[in-house]
Order: C-alpha cells, then sequence, then structure tokens
C-alpha cells in the first residue's frame, strides 16, 4: 500500500507515477488532475459484488480537448500508465465509473460536452463524450429542432457516446444505438486522430450522413473496445413524429411468453411495430408500485405464489409488452388494427393503451422511455432489495418463443438455487432479443453478495454452455465472457491491440482484451 | 535514461502539435463553442435529483433541512443504490449550490 495514491497502476514505480503525474498536471493543470481519496471516491462506487479495492483507480484526469488527450497518451506510453475512458460514466450494473483494473486512472470526459451540431434537416447531432441526454434533450427542445432521442433508462445522468460504445439499447425505434452511430473521431493510442468513415476525406460535410466511408468501416472497432478514445461522435436522430401511441399488452401466464414472441415478431421485423418493445416480467415492473417486503419475508427468492398476488393487487400482467405505434394518425389506426387483430386472436391479451394506463406509474414512465422523454423511475429496481448490489445478466436470445422461454427457465432456476428474484425483460431487437436481468442483491450483507457473484458466474457458464453468448457484461466479468467466444475471436482482438496499442494503455482489460 | 523519456514526451508533444495544425476538418464542428455548465441549485435538483427523489424512487429531501455537509456527502459517495455523481458532473461549486438549495426551506417550491 502506497502512502501518496489510494492506488498504483500494475507495474508502475510510486517514482515514475510520480512523474507521470506531474505530466499530467502540465498538460491539464493542477485541477484536473484528481488524485486523493476524496476526490476519487465517486470513482470507486460501484454495484458489483467484489472489493471496491479490485477496481480502485490511481488518479483521474479531467480532459477536455483533443489535444489534451493527445498530451495524456503521450505520457501514458512513455511511463507505460493504463487509462480507463469513460465518458458520462455511469455505466451503472456494468462496472459505473470504476476501471477494470485496480490502479488504472480514470480518463473522464465529461467536461468535454460540447454539442457540436444538431442537423434539423438531415436529422442528425455530432456531440463531444460529456454530452449527457439532458444537455442533448434541452437543446433540441430550446432550438426547436423537432427531434426526439432514444436513450437507456438511465436517460438524464448518462450520454450517447458512452452508451452507444457500450453498445446500449434504448425503446424508440432507434433503439440499437450502434445502428444509427454515423462518423467517430478517435484518437489513437499514438497520438493520431481518426476520423472514421466520411470524416477521414478533408473538407468533407458527409460524416454524419454515410456511415461506411471507403474500405474497412473501423467505426465497430472502437465499441466494447479499448483501441482508441472516441471525442467526437456523431448519431442519428428520429424526427419527432406527428403521432404516437403507446400500448401495453399482458398476459398471465409465464408460458405465454411464446405466444407473445411468435406474435411480435413478423410485426417488428416488417416495421409494423418499430420500436425496440420490452417485455417486462413482473418483477421487472413490480419494484415501481409494490414492495418486496409486503410479500415475502426471511432468505429465498420470492415465491410464484406471491408474485402472482402481486399481479393482482398491483395491475400487472406476469409478462408486460410495452410497444408504440409512431406516425401520422392515419398509419397508426391502420397498424393499430393489424396489432390488435394479431394479439387478439387468442383471447390471452388484455390489451391497454393510454386512455386506460396513463395514470400507472410503470406504463407512464415506459410511455417516456418509447417517446425519448427524461425519467429515471426504472431506479425503483434497486428498492426491491435494497443495499445497492446489481449486476446486469444481458444474454441474446433468438427472437423465438420456445428459445426465450428456455432462457427464462434457466435464469430463474439458477437465480433461485442462490435465493435471488428473476426481475427480467426482453428487449425485442430486429431479430434477437437482449433478455436483460437484474441480478439485483444487497451488497451491505456479505452472504447475499458471495452469493451473486457465484450465481452471475454460474448463469455465464451455463448460458454460454448452451449456446448463448451475452452482449455485454460488467468488468468483474470481462475476461470469463471473452472466453465464451472462443480463442480465435480473442487472438484477433489482442493482434488489433497489438498493432493500435503497443504499449498497452488504453482500458487494458475492457471486453478480457490486453 | 531520463533523456530519452524528456525526449519521448517532446515527441509526443510536437506530434500533438502537428495534428493541432493539421487539422484541416471543416469549421462544422466550431458552431457551438461553450461547454455546459449548471446555471443555479434548482436547476441541478431538477435535472437529476428530481427524477428520483420527487417520483417515490428515493426518499423525499426537500423540506428536511439536510445539513449541507450531509448532502455533499452523499452527492459524492452515493448511498446504496443511490449512484455517486462526480466533481466532473458537478463541479464543486454547483455542489455548494445544490446543497443550499436542498438545505434550505426558502428555496424551494
Ligand atoms: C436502472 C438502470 C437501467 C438501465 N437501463 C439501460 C438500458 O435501458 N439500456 C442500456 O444500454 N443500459 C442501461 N443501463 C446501463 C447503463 O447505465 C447505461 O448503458 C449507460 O448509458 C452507460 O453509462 P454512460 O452512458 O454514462 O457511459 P460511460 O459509463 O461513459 O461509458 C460506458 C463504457 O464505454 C466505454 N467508453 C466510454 N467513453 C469512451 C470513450 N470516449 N472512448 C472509448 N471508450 C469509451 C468505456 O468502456 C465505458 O466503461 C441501465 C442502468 C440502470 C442502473
Amino acid at each position: 500500500m502506497t502512502r501518496k495514491y489510494i492506488a498504483l497502476p500494475n507495474g508502475v514505480s510510486e517514482k515514475n507515477f510520480d512523474a507521470a503525474i506531474s505530466d499530467f498536471r502540465r498538460v491539464l493543470g493542477d485541477a484536473s488532475v484528481l488524485t486523493s481519496a476524496e476526490q476519487l471516491a465517486p470513482y470507486i462506487k460501484t454495484m458489483m459484488p467484489v472489493p471496491d479495492a479490485d477496481h480502485t483507480p490511481s488518479a483521474a484526469l479531467l480532459a477536455t480537448t483533443v489535444e489534451q488527450i493527445q498530451g495524456i497518451v503521450a505520457i501514458c506510453n512513455q511511463y507505460k500508465v493504463p487509462i480507463w475512458m469513460i465518458s458520462t460514466g455511469k455505466n451503472l450494473g456494468y462496472g459505473s465509473a470504476a476501471p477494470a483494473e485496480r490502479g488504472q486512472v480514470v480518463l473522464d470526459l465529461k467536461r468535454m460536452n460540447r454539442i457540436l451540431e444538431v442537423d434539423k434537416d438531415l436529422a442528425f447531432a455530432l456531440v463531444e463524450p460529456g454530452v449527457t441526454y439532458q444537455q442533448l434533450y434541452d437543446y433540441i427542445k430550446e432550438h426547436r429542432l423537432g427531434l426526439w432521442l432514444s436513450m437507456p433508462a438511465p436517460s438524464a445522468i448518462a450520454g450517447p457516446v458512452g452508451n452507444t460504445l457500450d453498445r446500449g439499447v434504448g425503446y424508440t425505434p432507434y433503439g440499437e444505438h450502434f445502428l444509427f452511430a454515423c462518423g467517430m473521431e478517435v484518437v489513437l493510442a499514438n497520438g493520431e486522430v481518426l476520423r472514421t468513415g466520411m470524416g477521414s476525406m478533408p473538407n468533407s460535410n458527409t460524416w454524419q450522413v454515410f456511415k461506411w466511408g471507403y474500405g474497412p468501416y473501423l467505426d465497430g472497432i472502437f465499441t466494447q473496445s479499448n483501441y482508441g478514445i472516441v471525442t467526437k461522435f456523431g448519431f442519428w436522430l428520429m424526427p419527432e413524429p406527428p403521432a404516437f401511441k403507446p400500448f401495453v399488452i399482458q398476459y398471465q401466464h409465464e408460458e405465454d411468453i411464446v405466444e407473445i414472441v411468435e406474435t411480435i415478431r413478423p410485426l417488428r421485423i416488417s416495421g409494423v411495430i418499430p420500436n425496440a418493445v420490452v417485455i417486462a416480467h413482473a418483477l421487472y415492473e413490480a419494484p415501481v408500485k409494490a414492495k418486496r417486503s409486503d410479500y415475502v419475508s426471511g432468505p429465498g427468492s420470492i415465491p410464484d405464489e406471491a408474485v402472482y398476488r402481486i399481479m393482482k393487487d398491483h395491475k400487472l400482467g406476469i409478462w408486460n409488452v410495452y410497444a408504440a405505434l409512431y406516425g401520422t394518425q392515419e398509419q397508426i389506426d391502420v397498424n393499430w388494427k393489424i396489432v390488435t387483430q394479431a394479439f387478439g386472436q387468442s383471447g390471452n391479451a388484455k390489451i391497454l393503451t393510454e386512455q386506460e394506463a396513463a395514470d400507472d406509474p410503470a406504463f407512464a414512465y415506459r410511455a417516456k422511455l418509447m417517446r425519448g422523454e427524461m425519467t429515471l423511475t426504472e431506479f425503483s429496481l434497486y428498492n426491491w432489495r435494497g443495499g445497492g448490489g446489481s449486476m446486469w445478466f444481458a444474454p441474446v436470445s433468438q427472437a423465438r418463443g420456445s428459445e426465450t422461454l428456455k432462457q427464462m427457465a434457466l435464469t430463474k432456476q439458477i437465480l433461485a438455487k442462490y435465493g435471488l428474484d428473476y426481475s427480467g425483460e426482453f428487449i425485442v431487437g430486429m431479430r434477437d432479443m437482449h433478455h436483460i436481468v437484474d441480478v439485483l442483491y444487497d451488497k451491505t450483507d456479505p452472504e447475499q453478495t458471495k452469493a451473486a457473484y457465484q450465481c452471475f458466474d454460474e448463469l455465464l457458464t451455463e448460458f454460454s454452455a448452451r449456446g448463448y453468448g451475452t452482449y455485454r457484461v460488467n468488468t468483474a466479468f470481462m475476461d470469463k465472457v471473452a472466453e465464451t467466444y472462443g480463442p480465435v475471436q480473442r487472438n484477433v482482438h489482442k493482434t488489433l491491440k497489438k498493432a493500435l496499442d503497443p504499449n498497452g494503455i488504453l482500458a487494458p482489460g475492457k471486453s478480457g482484451i490486453r | 535514461m531520463k533523456k530519452r523519456k524528456l525526449k519521448n514526451l517532446q515527441f509526443g508533444f510536437a506530434l500533438a502539435i502537428i495534428f493541432m495544425m493539421s487539422n484541416v476538418w471543416s469549421a462544422q464542428e466550431e458552431k457551438n463553442n461553450t461547454g455546459f455548465a449548471w446555471k443555479d441549485g434548482a436547476e441541478i435538483y431538477t435535472k437529476i435529483c428530481a427524477y428520483c427523489h420527487e417520483a417515490q424512487v428515493g426518499p423525499q429531501i426537500l423540506n428536511r433541512e439536510l445539513p449541507a455537509a450531509y448532502i455533499r456527502a452523499v452527492v459524492r459517495n452515493g448511498n446504496r443504490a443511490m449512484p455517486a455523481f462526480r466533481d466532473s458532473e458537478i463541479d464543486d461549486e454547483s455542489l455548494a449550490k445544490l446543497a443550499d438549495f436542498i438545505s434550505k426551506k426558502e428555496a424551494q417550491h
């Protein structure tokens, strides 16, 4: 343990770190180089079931310009100091703002927060990493641009750059965020600045309108990776539709997920339902309305019988399908007919619209998410168990009813073994489902914390054994997930890493890449 | 050894300067030059805190005359499920205004 710093980067002596820090100060100024325990406290808190010490940074750097970042990477190369990049730093449930490995220096780009351009006609934005969805939302409103955002549930406090770089999702028709990314500026480990796609060409004005440029498409290698520092990011925005109709369809039996998925898939693929539909289990929605302690006490996962009581008391389905129609009123009328006919066939579905459900707090926040309005209501998930422990378990499933049922049953069974509840939902992609389960536990309870860790480990093992891969994972399990994708992919990732960052200064460990 | 390090560093800076100068891209991104800054405590409360603390997600915090030092500590360290907020998100000066807003009764609506 060192006195001067709360942690040191792997393999870097205190003397060398002193030198690096004083060079960082020269580039950034004293106030933007944080090393004290008090200054670093907000970078340490995570929701993961591992000791905070495993992810304690040695310092944090607050850069605001590309030139400063170039200066930083030069210093990092010289002293072999690793940096961990964050944009808005709210990767809650995936590692928050803490680095992957103890001692890494956090490069915090939150203050690099200019909205560089929002084009009303072409409906795109170009922003710096520190821009939050709230900031962009306010800007669009203030300038009456008539554009909608798609954002993840932590909306206001998160941002498009960090979210998209981690390949996050939202709930509008633009919900698969990386599909709508268009052009990045990236500072490479050697200090060079790459603009991807059309951005590489001097004086081009098509950087934010044509994704592919010329030659191999590079944007993808800067997502979920550690090959560069993204300093500008372009993406498309959705023109505000003349009309919007959110709705929820409730089902009463867990097996109904088969019917739900079989009904939704053709509607989603054909575009009748254009947005990232959510099929939320009662236990994902319950915390908005109910208290766990009113239904169950003591250890163990919540019994099905209690879940059914919650459903009854709080007007929830066991599955709650949130979707929306967008367009002119005429388009919506036609599509509504198709939707109600499709879901009406079996007689199992209960369809509710704003007329019946506007006052329902779960419906209200889901409707906001589907139209890009700010809300943090989904944080009520954390009141379920209390104690601030959470990991997102996020396996990918085919959009096929039988598959979703299998995944749900397996998840529930493994969670129950460790006394944890199934707080799960499926986010419907074009042909896939992001099966998203909040593994909630009380982090103040050492036993539950241990159980949560083991449970998550088993979930990953069992799912990968059946060929189900996870799309994203918290920083404590990145190596394990990388392993599940096999040695060839790992090798290619490593080869790219060596070529682009020979000294391994950028976020070593991200997605298991070093 | 020391000399080489220095050289490397200079090389790094030289590189940085080259890139600054060779920035031939259009002035497209310079249209809006100002970064974001909070106006006052009320704005921070509305655009961060209220989404939970006025929505029955987190406890009510207004009109409880919570001590400013306590508010600052919770914001910086988080508290159980409440995330921590960094100086880069809410700078010290703005946090002081926010704490003032939350702890003082008369400032509230
Ligand atoms: C209640 C709740 C609900 C959630 N719902 C959703 C949801 O609906 N959808 C979803 O996607 N997520 C969700 N999340 C997870 C997470 O909070 C969001 O994905 C959030 O957007 C990520 O944080 P951020 O945007 O601040 O990104 P950051 O934390 O800034 O970045 C995320 C990661 O991207 C990389 N990165 C960031 N910036 C750079 C850069 N400039 N250069 C290179 N790499 C970089 C880093 O690896 C970093 O760890 C939820 C979390 C909670 C607590």
